[in-house]
């Protein structure tokens, strides 16, 4: 899954809803879209990475690299906070 | 959704009922407003007036997938204060927003405020007592208020669309409160939109629209047909995620007036499209790439609308030169079936 930073949190409340909790998130920092196409590819270039990690690694390596992530997923009593939890 | 039973207790009814909004606050069921307590029996007799039984499925709610079974709903409309005999309509705007095509899922956790709304047509609109004249889009009225808020407690409660846990919306909106009305047919000088649609006359049919903001659009009071067509046209510009088509919600007396004039539905579709168009130069480079691909805009216009078909026109509020542009589209429309 690759994402901007600032909605890695939702990527992985979604993916978990789908029964995928432990995945790879490839991120890169919010916001993208005023990127000119040279600095939007070096940003991608910088992914690659996480996006090879996310396919290659046995499902129990990311099950460790993500589990305190998992963790933190599941915000305590009911959010109504300004900052997206 | 989770069933729970809780039992509370108060010195005086109001303290009761206080104290059962609160818990329902505090537990993340509301949209913050007070709401009806779902006792077992209240939820049975909504269930009872659906026609349906309990535990039939009308639909997977995203993000949660969560199951929104006629027991479900009926929870939530109890919540939100409808009426039990609300329940198949309540019903037939969740079979809309289900539809495999109406991008729901996005909307469920977009960051921009798109809502549903919904339009009612046929008997349904009398016997519920659906506002489609006067004030039909804003407060004071039982059903307008209710079973669009019925709807949203289910978005939040079932499908699990809480705010900064799966919906990202950056502002939310107040239209995702309740937004709805009914078509004011007996004003409307043309077809009634359910029968442009393919649905009969008699039949009472929610459809429901993608929507994306509110606007009123006065003025053009004692003009013809041309210069209230260019006055609605001027205040329905492009915009930014309004995207897929317009609903405009014609007042009576501008109804009236253009179909004096001779216009067919057709030709205001028509008309409004070829109208509702800017300069490129009015817009953002990258807005008007976007609406070019989207086959919105040219090298030197960008426009409302694709094509006429997708400025979707019904009748509706009361008299005044007064209109509403919804920017709206992907209309999914379904029968109420009666319990």
């Amino acid at each position: 899954m690759i994402v901007t930073d600032t909605f890695s949190k939702f990527a992985r409340r979604m993916s978990a809803t789908q029964d995928f909790p432990y995945v790879v998130i490839a991120e890169t920092p919010n916001p993208i879209r005023q990127l000119e196409h040279d600095a939007l590819r070096a940003r991608a270039e910088a992914m690659i990475q996480g996006v090879i990690d996310g396919l290659t690694l046995p499902p129990a390596e990311i099950e460790k690299r993500t589990a305190h992530l998992v963790k933190q997923l599941n915000p305590q009593g009911v959010p109504r906070s300004s900052v997206p939890v | 959704m989770t069933q729970t039973e809780v039992r509370l207790e108060g010195d005086s009814i109001a303290e009761l009922l206080t104290r059962g909004y609160e818990y329902a606050y505090e537990q993340g069921w509301t949209d913050g407003l007070p709401i009806i307590p779902a006792t077992a029996e209240a939820v049975k007799k909504f269930v009872a007036a659906s026609g349906r039984k309990a535990n039939d499925l009308i639909a997977s709610l995203p993000p949660r997938k969560g199951q929104a079974t006629v027991e479900a709903i009926a929870v939530n409309a109890v919540m939100a204060g409808c009426k039990a005999e609300y329940m198949p309509v309540v019903i037939a705007a969740i079979e809309g927003i289900s539809d495999p095509t109406y991008p729901l899922e996005l909307m469920q956790v977009t960051t921009n405020p798109m809502t549903p709304f919904f339009l009612v047509n046929g008997p349904v609109r009398d016997q519920l007592e659906i506002n489609y004249g006067t004030g039909c889009l804003g407060p004071g009225w039982r059903a307008n208020s209710t079973i669009g808020r019925a709807v949203r407690l289910a978005l939040i409660n079932v499908g699990g669309a809480l705010p900064g846990v799966y919906s990202k919306t950056s502002f939310g909106s107040p239209l995702r409160y309740s937004y709805i009305c009914a078509e004011n047919e007996a004003e409307n000088p043309w077809t009634p939109f359910h029968v442009d649609r393919g649905f009969n006359k008699d039949d009472s049919v929610v459809t429901a629209f993608k929507a994306s903001n509110f606007c009123n659009i006065s003025g053009g009071e004692g003009v013809g047909p041309e210069e209230i067509l260019r006055q609605i046209a001027t205040n329905m510009p492009p915009m930014y995620g309004g995207g897929d088509g317009v609903l405009l919600l014609l007042g009576v007396n501008h109804a009236q007036s253009l179909h004096e004039a001779g216009l067919t539905k057709r030709d205001i579709q028509q008309q409004l499209w070829e109208l509702a168009r800017l300069p490129i130069s009015h817009f953002a480079e990258a807005f008007s790439s976007t609406e070019r691909k989207a086959g919105r805009g040219d090298d030197t216009t960008v426009w409302r609308a694709a094509k006429p078909e997708e400025i979707y026109v019904a009748v509706a509020g009361g008299p005044g030169p007064q209109n509403v542009y919804i920017g709206a589209g992907t209309p999914k429309s379904r029968l109420v079936k009666p319990a």
